[in-house]
């Protein structure tokens, strides 16, 4: 049971995308970088975040820390509460309906997100591969 | 006992044909309010919800509970809703609602399925009292259709707050359990995209659907010319009350609630040349963002609430904030206005009238309309509107009409600018003779006119017309034996009222235009577009006819409307359909997708989606830079991210 944001499951992802993603193929060779802000965290009600730095189509950053903000920038930051995050994980929910759904906010050049969207697919795969725990 | 009872398959043919256009919530007719709903405000105790329970019911997508006890015995079938609903689509929701009486009485106990209360419903209730929050299945259920997809479960609370405060802690409660949360107001908008893929991003999948129809506040101040509604108000509401005051709001259709419209499509109306769009229509607003923070417009601390990000990249199809309670701008009322009309055979020569009184600052409402719009708007039934259009097309010519309320002296403008203009009698005539102009479809009157050069002259300024007006037997007496025997001494009446055939009145009050979703349903399609690129116009009404026609629907062009001093125009495309027929619903969503795509091929358009839930922002913001076409790479881009709407199809 990898629980979604917890030391375990950052451990989990790092080797699934070492193991799984192929830097060229898989990931087109992209470089950039992500905030995920996790709001509405359930039981305290709390913030988290998780940044992630590709480059060249390598993961080469993935940290969780408490929080809405990190300490380096991040190119892209996409906001959204535990529950949409969950469904996303989960499979019950498409990243694109929630976008346009205002359900994750998205902060960052959004043509160029959009152009990313197919590269990280891969990384939202894993990601979902690798959790199966929630706080429900 | 129900398999072949004609009473409920007729029944459920009525439920199904129903498209929730809302017009049973407010008292359009003067005929009073359905008192059921009225008292318990949920949708499923107004007529349009009992539709969609019986429906539901029938078809085995919910149980019946304790509460439909509740809910059909509230209805005292005191027939109001017959008559509203007849006015609109023709049909009889009071033969819905007594067969569900009839299904209910024919129940066991053991037929009654119970849902206890909820954590979260407990919590709900402690905020809004245990009487406005729910999540009966019943109740529920008759939210479907509109705000609840037709696909989704019916794992949704209904909350009915009655203010802004208890609206506030309704969100705070919702983000700490994670419930995901909407606002239904009217909900014509939501209804309309409920059948198609658009739901997916309009509607919600589960959570609490917060049903704003107790914020009933309406005041106007007759000093600052300002109305303050609540957002339970209908744009009817706000109508009514300002006229008596001689006053007018910026308004769109009558169902629509003035708070979702503005945060919706920012009311674009064909008064919008004169009155504005968007932020124009409103001095300020009440509102709750999604953490449950509420604001005004006028604080002083907040981040600029007008402007929006720009390109065709933002879409967003919720609102940004809930708009709780607006104070709107009323125009004074004139006593010399009038309406006029003026035919036109083609839509360059129409656009070119429309558009130059529209930079010329001329008139107060200016709309060039299809046909199809007239024809739909004036007829009482569908048949007649088939015909009526027929006519229009096939021996008159007419196919547009460029209609524009303005005053005495700027009508003397607009009549020197044309040839000729269709007057006030002729159009009382074919408001309320439409039904006897329908049964001229083979007649040799209409043969006479169409081998005249220009039908149009011969029939609105020549020898023609006193003949034709004649021929249409106008008077309520006539229009009203196309209703039921037991309606028509009642439709006499109202088409006895003067405001019937008052076409200010009409325009103003924008009881007509839910025809177009009479027993089907209409998707609108369009945008903005920058007049000064006309070809474009022309190219993008030739796109949406050719994707018309690529999926097999029924389309046309409903209306082009300029605003801001004529630099803009509002084009509406609408696609037709049975919202019952799963084929046409797919094509719909295949005719949205690529027009939606092909408009963003096309330089100085903002394309409907991207105009959708900008109302709060001003104008100029949402207009300006003139949108450019997108490159080919965006366009695939764009047409990725569609696919990936519809992928899990
Ligand atoms: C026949 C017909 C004619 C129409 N004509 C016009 C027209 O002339 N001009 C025009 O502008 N539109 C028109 N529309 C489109 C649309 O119905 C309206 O724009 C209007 O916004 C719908 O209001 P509603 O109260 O029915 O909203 P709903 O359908 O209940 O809601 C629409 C959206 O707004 C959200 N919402 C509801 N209330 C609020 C609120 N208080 N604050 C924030 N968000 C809210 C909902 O979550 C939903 O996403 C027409 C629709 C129909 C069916």
């Amino acid at each position: 049971m990898v629980k979604f944001l917890s030391e375990e499951w950052l451990e989990q992802c790092k080797r699934y995308m070492h193991e799984k993603l192929d830097p060229e193929k898989d990931l087109k060779n992209v470089t950039t970088s992500l905030l995920g802000v996790v709001e509405h965290i359930p039981p305290e009600n709390s913030t988290m975040n998780f940044y992630l730095n590709i480059d060249n189509g390598k993961l080469t950053d993935f940290t969780v820390s408490s929080g809405d903000s990190y300490e380096k920038e991040a190119e892209f930051v996409i906001m959204g509460s535990y529950g949409t995050f969950r469904g996303i994980l989960k499979g019950e929910t498409n990243m694109t309906i929630a976008l346009l759904k205002n359900r994750l906010k998205l902060q960052g050049n959004k043509i160029k997100a959009l152009r990313l969207m197919k590269p990280l697919d891969g990384v939202i795969a894993s990601l979902r591969e690798v959790t199966d725990e929630f706080e429900e | 006992m129900l398999v072949g009872n004609s009473k409920f398959e007729e029944a459920i043919t009525i439920a199904k044909k129903g498209s929730h256009c809302g017009m049973c919530r407010f008292d359009f007719l003067d005929t009073g309010l359905c008192p059921s709903g009225t008292k318990y405000g949920y949708l499923a105790y107004w007529p349009q919800g009992r539709m969609q329970i019986f429906k539901n019911v029938m078809s085995g997508k919910v149980k019946p509970t304790e509460k439909l006890i509740e809910i059909t015995d509230s209805c005292s079938l005191c027939g109001i809703c017959d008559k509203q609903c007849n006015f609109a689509t023709q049909l009889r929701p009071e033969k819905v609602a007594k067969a569900l009486k009839e299904y209910v009485e024919s129940l066991n106990d053991s037929d009654f399925q119970n849902i206890p209360e909820d954590e979260n419903l407990k919590g709900l209730r402690d905020i809004v009292g245990p009487q406005w929050a729910t999540n009966d299945p019943i109740i529920v259920s008759s939210y479907i259709s509109s705000i609840i997809s037709p696909d989704a479960g019916l794992n949704f609370y209904i909350v009915m707050p009655k203010d802004t405060e208890e609206l506030s802690k309704v969100i705070k409660y919702a983000n700490i359990h994670n419930l995901p949360f909407l606002p239904r107001s009217g909900g014509t908008l939501l209804s309309m995209a409920a059948p198609t893929v658009l739901s997916k991003a309009f509607g919600l999948e589960q959570g609490i659907v917060i049903d704003l129809l107790r914020m009933k506040k309406l005041e106007i101040d007759t000093e600052t010319l300002t109305a303050t509604v609540g957002a339970g108000i209908t744009a009817f509401d706000l109508q009514k009350e300002a006229h008596k005051h001689k006053l007018r709001a910026n308004v769109a259709e009558a169902g629509a609630h003035i708070c979702g419209n503005i945060a919706s499509t920012g009311i674009l109306s064909t008064w919008g040349n004169k009155y504005g769009w968007a932020a124009d229509n409103f001095i300020d607003l009440e509102s709750v963002d999604d953490e449950g923070n509420i604001s005004r417009h006028s604080d002083l601390e907040i981040k600029n609430p007008y402007s929006t990000e720009y390109g065709f990249t933002n879409i967003s199809l919720t609102p940004p904030l809930i708009v709780t309670q607006a104070t709107v701008r009323l125009n004074p009322v004139f006593d010399d206005e009038e309406a006029v009309f003026v035919p036109f055979e083609n839509i360059k020569d129409a656009l070119h009238l429309s558009f130059t009184v529209a930079k010329r600052g001329i008139g107060f409402s200016n709309v060039i309309l299809s046909r199809k719009y007239l024809a739909e708007f004036i007829s009482p039934t569908p048949k007649i509107a088939e015909d009526f259009e027929f006519i229009l097309e096939k021996y008159m010519k007419l196919n547009y009409v460029v209609d524009i309320i303005c005053n005495k002296d700027e009508k003397k403008i607009i009549e020197n600018m044309v040839e000729y203009t269709i007057d006030k009698s002729t159009l009382t005539a074919l408001i309320l003779g439409c039904p006897k102009l329908a049964t001229l479809k083979n007649s040799e009157f209409m043969k006479i006119l169409s081998e005249e050069k220009d039908p149009l002259k011969a029939l609105f300024a020549g020898p023609m017309k006193k003949h034709f007006e004649q021929a249409l037997d106008a008077t309520p007496e006539n229009i009203s034996k196309i209703y039921d025997k037991d309606l028509q001494e009642f439709f006499k009446k109202v088409y006895s009222k003067p405001k019937m055939t008052d076409i200010v009145w009409l325009h103003e009050h924008r009881i007509f235009p839910s025809r177009l979703m009479r027993q089907r349903m209409f998707l609108p399609m369009g945008g903005v577009i920058w007049t000064a690129y006309e070809n474009n116009l022309l190219e993008w009404i030739n796109m949406f006819e050719t994707v018309g026609e690529k999926h097999q629907l029924i389309h046309a062009l409903g209306f082009i409307s300029p605003f801001d001093q004529g630099r803009f125009a509002v084009l509406e495309y609408d696609f037709y359909y049975d919202h019952n027929d799963a084929n046409a619903k797919k094509c719909v969503d295949k005719a949205i997708l690529e027009s939606q795509e092909n408009s963003l091929m096309i330089d100085g358009i903002l394309s409907a989606l991207n105009f959708y839930f900008k109302g709060l922002y001003r104008k100029e913001h949402i207009l300006f830079p003139i949108a450019k076409a997108i490159s080919k790479e965006d366009q695939e881009l764009f047409r990725e991210l569609l696919n990936n709407i519809i992928g899990d199809e």
